[in-house]
């Protein structure tokens, strides 16, 4: 049994049957005049029949802890630092402005994730935000958010 | 018009001042963007696709391609020079370019890459030129069972061919299919799975989803591993290939164009799959198969010829008939679809010049990469040398800059972290990003087709196999469904 390919399998099976409960509040019609739930149901149904399939062959397969091979506690640390690091960029961007954000934004993740000197970071920071700014917001025109900073 | 008169007018769009430089501006990127491990050319298209909102549709398509065909052109470099492939057509070239390089041949190698690819592309070109007009009129005749039948063979052929297993990959297509249906019913107007979002009212984006499965999910995927990554030393020479690499490479690169071009014709990841059936056709071919990988010039030219011209090829599909074969279609048709421009039969007929422009771009954009590669080769092996930890936090930001400046919503940013966290995720567990977009893509063209068939046949599915054309393109899905259950394979 692959363990990784059930707890997919069983993830989607879980998933079909919301999409199948959700498209039950929207019209169906018939095969004649088929509407606006007729095409996601028909998906709910497969997705379920081919998560299915997917179960009984992870059940045939040999036991194993599957799929993936297992990620260092350090690699989950950097993809978490980065994720949070994008996720304050979005958070951030329309109250702190363009230039700030980015400038923390660099900051974090040169520093969060290989832990580089403040002498480069900063540095980098400040000319990505500076660089970037000058491309996006003064050559190619894109309205950039300008927060408090007023850039 | 015939066709020279046509390629006249093509050139009198592509050499306009504007076009000339976004077609250099692409193939610069798209060089880039293959010479450096860690974006692909998905990610890049997606991420550039916003920028384009305020060009010329010529000027923003001209862009775009450059920046595929320059991928390919450029993930040999990164092949030959570090043995990691740039992007995944170029994987194969790693065998022979790689070693070649260790044996202090690596100027041959990126040479004969550069030469074939630019031979190859250029007859892709002419094929893509004679031929999409052909099938655009030959599908004129298609009514909605024709469209549905051809996109779920689309979509069945996507799944068979994929890396990993079938199963999963069908599984990717139906989860693209949702995503699809998300927003407004494209024939009721009625919303779907919005959940009272306004962002949502739209439908998913295109531009977040794709930069969220190829761009994040890529960075993150790098960042999960240990990266370290040396340049193999050694001093770059004499890039014209000799007078015996041109007798041994000769053939290859005739026979990887036209295999390149019929694959890439057909749905999936046609430039990856022909660099790989050319490499097998070649070490088939030749008098010394066991010298294979050991540095067989024969090795880095076939496949890299196939990739390129395949590229030309996997237009042919989307421009005449409005269907897109693979994640990097989709992009181009969503990238004219910005524009209120929809590809299919009429595409060529309605808009020549846009058409034969971009052709004559293509010729263009070949030549300049030509020029890119062999002179500018010392740059890229600099640009080559910078550290991931710095790229990856450009790479970042680009995507997030990209998604905002879409429609300067923020929202967006987060769908595309989901998708990159999905996507991490999904790669991770042997499912592919590739059959989801391209169905994601297709889903509303799918859905409308479907129920605009059953609308006329009162609800029969007999329709489907009464229309010879049909008939023929059901059976072939059937045939594709069928086919790995009895074959036993690519199912685990």
């Amino acid at each position: 049994m692959k363990r990784s390919d059930v707890a997919v399998a069983g993830l989607l099976i879980g998933f079909a049957g919301f999409i199948f409960l959700e498209g039950r509040r929207l019209p169906l019609g018939s095969l004649r005049v088929p509407q606006t739930g007729f095409f996601p149901s028909i998906l709910a149904a497969l997705l379920a029949l081919f998560a299915g399939a997917l179960l009984f062959q992870a059940w045939r397969t040999a036991d194993s802890a599957g799929g993936a091979e297992t990620l260092e506690p350090r690699s989950w640390v950097r993809i978490g630092a980065a994720l949070a690091a994008m996720a304050f960029f979005a958070l951030a961007l329309e109250s702190a402005g363009f230039f700030l954000t980015t400038f923390l934004l660099m900051t974090l993740l040169l520093r969060a994730i290989e832990a580089q000197r403040w002498s480069k970071v900063i540095p980098i920071a400040l000319a990505t935000a500076l660089v970037s700014y000058a491309i996006f917001g003064m050559l190619l025109g894109i309205p950039l958010p300008a927060g408090f900073l007023g850039i | 018009m015939d066709v020279f008169t046509n390629v006249a007018v093509g050139f009198s769009v592509a050499l306009t001042p504007t076009n000339l430089l976004f077609c250099f501006i692409g193939s610069l990127v798209g060089t880039l963007v293959g010479v450096l491990p860690g974006l692909g050319p998905v990610g890049a298209v997606a991420f550039l696709l916003s920028l384009t909102f305020k060009m010329e549709p010529a000027t923003a398509i001209i862009m775009l391609a450059g920046i595929y065909y320059g991928a390919m052109y450029g993930g040999s470099t990164t092949s030959i020079l570090v043995n990691i492939p740039g992007e995944t057509a170029s994987v194969v070239t790693c065998l022979d370019g790689y070693r070649m390089a260790r044996q202090g041949r690596a100027g041959a190698a990126l040479g004969m890459a550069a030469f074939g690819s630019f031979i190859a592309g250029t007859f892709g070109v002419i094929g893509l030129m004679f031929l999409a007009p052909i099938l655009g009129r030959a599908a004129l005749r298609f009514g909605p069972p024709e469209y549905f039948a051809l996109t779920l063979i689309g979509l069945t052929l996507v799944a068979y061919l994929s890396q990993g297993s079938m199963l999963k990959a069908l599984i990717m297509t139906i989860l693209g299919l949702l995503a699809g249906t998300v927003g407004m019913d494209p024939i009721s107007g009625e919303e779907r799975f919005t959940f009272g979002s306004l962002t949502l009212q739209d439908g998913l984006g295109l531009v977040p989803v794709a930069m969220g499965l190829f761009g994040i999910a890529e960075v993150l995927e790098n960042l999960a591993g240990a990266s370290t990554q040396s340049i193999y030393e050694t001093k770059i020479k004499g890039l014209l290939p000799n007078a015996q690499d041109w007798r041994d490479s000769g053939w290859p690169i005739a026979r990887g164009s036209v295999l390149g071009f019929l694959l890439g014709i057909l749905p999936g990841p046609g430039p990856v799959i022909a660099s790989f059936v050319s490499y097998a056709m070649e070490k088939r071919l030749s008098r010394h198969p066991e010298k294979f990988g050991t540095g067989m010039i024969e090795g880095v030219a076939g496949p890299e010829s196939a990739n390129n011209s395949a590229t030309a090829g996997s237009f042919i599909p989307l421009l005449s008939l409005g269907i897109p074969t693979s994640a990097m279609m989709a992009l181009f048709m969503g990238a004219l679809m910005i524009h209120g421009i929809q590809p299919g039969p009429l595409f060529i007929a309605k808009y020549p010049e846009l058409f034969w422009g971009f052709i004559a771009s293509m010729y263009i954009g070949n030549v300049m990469l030509l020029v890119l590669n062999l002179p500018l080769i010392g740059i890229w092996v600099r640009v080559l040398k910078t550290p991931y930890t710095i790229l990856f936090p450009l790479i970042l930001l680009f995507c997030l800059i990209g998604v905002y400046t879409l429609n300067s919503n923020t929202m967006e940013i987060f769908i595309m972290l989901i998708f990159g966290v999905a996507g991490f995720l999904l790669r991770r567990f042997g499912f592919e990003g590739a059959p989801f977009i391209l169905a994601m893509v297709l889903g509303p063209v799918m859905e409308t087709s479907l129920r605009q068939t059953l609308l006329i046949s009162r609800g029969s599915f007999a329709i489907f196999y009464t229309r010879p054309i049909c008939a023929v393109l059901m059976a072939l899905t059937l045939v594709f469904l069928i086919y790995p259950l009895f074959r036993g394979k690519k199912n685990g």
